[in-house]
């Protein structure tokens, strides 16, 4: 099958021709993202931003929090934006056209690319390096090098399905001697001994778990195998052809709302604890430390020469060996395209001094 | 004594007096029920290709004219090719039957829990009054409350085996069970029950010879309604609890975007409740004609 990106098909000319008025309206509804305002202008018309997060609303996703409630976005040009809680990898909600950018994971992506031809890519990245871990209690699983993972029971997302196979796959462990079972959001399924190890964040539930007085192990994916960025803004290829300056003024909104995160992350903490993720009941204390934790994947010296989201060549290649050691054959090229967030760069220069 | 029984009624006291179709024509009656079984059963297979022709209609039509992504929404054609016609076809039925497989293991668990549990409880209604004011309330509220909102605490009790695969698949079943039965139960004409009580017998004799074979049709009816359910009652185990299984695979290529599994999925799951259900259709019919309770209108 080759990647069919919204490939019309016999059937549906013949629906097309039948509903031809109909049609007519959505494709101008769909072009309207075609106006030739430049990305940063003000009075640009893009409509309603639908963003599928990868996690529940948690301090993931600070950064998010400040665009909206400073008005980034809607000075970008969207007239709404809908984050919507995971987890989820996204790419399903890309395809089937109910979200607009999804945050995910480059090997979630690269998993979606590689095995289903998913007309995806990635344009940008928040982390530099993914904190994802198999996080289990010392008195426990204690799992922290791969073979432990052999003969235990862990807790894996169904979005994280794709991530936990290439683990397995990078450092030879044959999946029929691990026990895998369906979890959620929730780590109490780790301290309450339902599972041994479960997927997690170095920078999130490892923290909090901590926090709570277990004593924890880690098995971190970037030092078994599997480094590659995470919480990747993915398009479709469609997106990217057809309403470019919309996904540049989405990711100038995104660049400016990092910025502030980072600037004043205790205002952005009080965002996800008390407004964004207020129903979850999240500990303010715990999500600090977590944020600042995280604030170590955001920056690097990268992102300070070359401003906040971008790839290197090099992490390129890193996420693209990564899918190698776990069978997936792909190119940069197949998963990749910073080109948009270059040219927000060359048009905002002022945006990469983000520390400033 | 309130009602005087005529001695004719009780000649036949375990038959309940559900009329019976009396042939009007010179051939024997029990040719008629025959035919009466037969047309049953080509009933039940028409309604089963009825409602393949009618999903698939659905289906492709609704694809056809809102104009769907043809990455997400998979046509039948495409199902076909992935089971049958592409070259990994073979190993991709592989993984769905096997999944399959695990799935009616799963509802067949579900489904024995859930029926035995109603028929024993429907019973003890009908004996112990009390029982019933007392545990009514309960399996109204195994009903409105959401399973899924259950599921974290159903798990930590019982774990992620089968304990929790019969917990989640009896609560699906047993309460439009539980109601039918109760309902099947009381449906025998309190005359019977005098003739019973009028010859000495217990409340338990009562159970066995009167209410017992009333309640037939109603058992049938809640085990052919229940086959659904036992399914559904799988899938949801599988996809909160155990993770294998078509409720668990289905969930998994949601999230992986492999969509023709996840429509392969789909179809065989409901390919195989709905076949399950005109089985159980004909077997209801084959045993209420033996029993003399085939109601020709039906």
């Amino acid at each position: 099958m080759t990647a069919p990106s919204r490939r019309r098909t016999l059937t549906g000319r013949v629906a097309l021709a039948a509903t031809g008025a109909l049609a007519a309206l959505a494709l101008t509804a769909c072009g309207s993202g075609d106006s030739s305002d430049a990305a940063s202008g003000g009075d640009a018309d893009y409509g309603d931003l639908t963003v599928q997060l990868s996690w529940i609303k948690n301090i993931e996703f600070l950064g998010e929090y400040m665009a909206d409630t400073n008005g980034y976005y809607t000075d970008a040009g969207f007239s709404s934006v809908n984050l919507v809680a995971g987890p989820s990898t996204g790419v399903a909600e890309l395809v089937s056209g109910s979200a607009d950018v999804a945050l995910s994971d480059a090997v979630s992506v690269g998993t979606a690319v590689a095995n289903e031809d998913a007309p995806v890519k990635i344009v940008g990245t928040t982390f530099q390096k993914n904190p994802f871990t198999i996080l289990s209690l010392t008195d426990g699983g204690n799992i922290t090098t791969p073979e432990d993972l052999v003969g235990k029971k862990i807790g894996v997302q169904d979005s994280n399905t794709s991530l936990f196979q290439a683990l397995l796959a990078a450092n030879g462990i044959d999946p029929s001697s691990v026990e895998v079972v369906p979890v959620q959001y929730d780590a109490s399924v780790l301290t309450n001994g339902e599972v041994d190890g479960y997927v997690a964040y170095l920078t999130n539930e490892s923290v909090i778990v901590e926090h709570q007085g277990f004593s924890v192990a880690n098995l971190p994916f970037a030092d078994n195998g599997l480094p590659f960025v995470a919480e990747t803004f993915t398009v479709t290829d469609d997106a990217i052809a057809n309403d470019r300056d919309r996904i540049k003024a989405f990711l100038v909104a995104e660049i400016k709302g990092w910025t502030d995160a980072l600037k004043d992350q205790d205002t952005a903490v009080g965002l996800a604890v008390d407004t964004y993720g207020a129903d979850l009941g999240l500990d303010a204390e715990t999500e600090g430390l977590s944020a600042t934790a995280q604030a170590g994947l955001i920056v690097s010296p990268e992102t300070e020469a070359n401003g906040l989201f971008t790839i290197s060549d090099e992490l390129q290649s890193e996420t693209v060996a990564s899918l190698a050691g776990a069978g997936l054959d792909v190119q940069a090229s197949d998963i990749f395209d910073l080109s948009l967030l270059q040219e927000v760069y060359e048009e905002n220069p002022d945006l990469k001094a983000y520390a400033e | 004594m309130t009602t005087t029984s005529p001695p004719g009624a009780a000649a036949q006291p375990t038959r309940v007096p559900e009329p019976r179709p009396r042939p009007s024509d010179p051939e024997p009656a029990q040719s008629a029920a025959r035919r009466a079984l037969l047309r049953a059963i080509g009933r039940s297979l028409l309604t089963f290709l009825g409602t393949l022709v009618t999903v698939v209609v659905i289906w492709w039509g609704a694809i056809v004219l809102l104009d769907l992504s043809s990455y997400v929404a998979k046509s039948p054609l495409d199902v076909v090719q992935f089971l049958f016609t592409e070259p990994d076809a073979a190993e991709n039925r592989a993984v769905v039957m096997d999944a399959l497989g695990i799935t009616l293991n799963h509802a067949f668990i579900g489904f024995v829990t859930g029926l035995v549990a109603a028929v024993v409880g429907a019973v003890l209604f009908v004996l112990f009054r009390p029982v019933e004011q007392t545990l009514m309330p309960v399996a109204m509220l195994l009903r409105s409350v959401p399973l899924i909102a259950m599921a974290p605490v159903i798990i930590m009790i019982f774990g992620r085996g089968v304990a929790t695969v019969a917990v989640i698949g009896g609560i699906v079943v047993v309460f439009p069970a539980l109601v039918n039965v109760v309902a099947g139960l009381k449906a025998a004409p309190p005359a019977l029950h005098d003739v019973v009580e009028v010859y000495g017998g217990s409340s338990w004799a009562m159970v066995r010879k009167v209410s017992i074979p009333a309640a037939m049709p109603s058992l049938f009816a809640s085990i052919r309604i229940s086959v659904p359910g036992a399914i559904t009652g799988a899938l949801l185990a599988e996809w909160l609890a155990t993770g294998d299984g078509l409720g668990g695979t289905i969930n998994r290529a949601a999230s992986q975007v492999q969509f023709d599994l996840l429509w392969a999925g789909v179809v065989v799951v409901t390919l195989a409740a709905l076949a399950l259900y005109a089985l159980a259709q004909v077997v209801e019919n084959l045993v209420l004609a033996q029993l003399g309770m085939l109601r020709p209108g039906r």
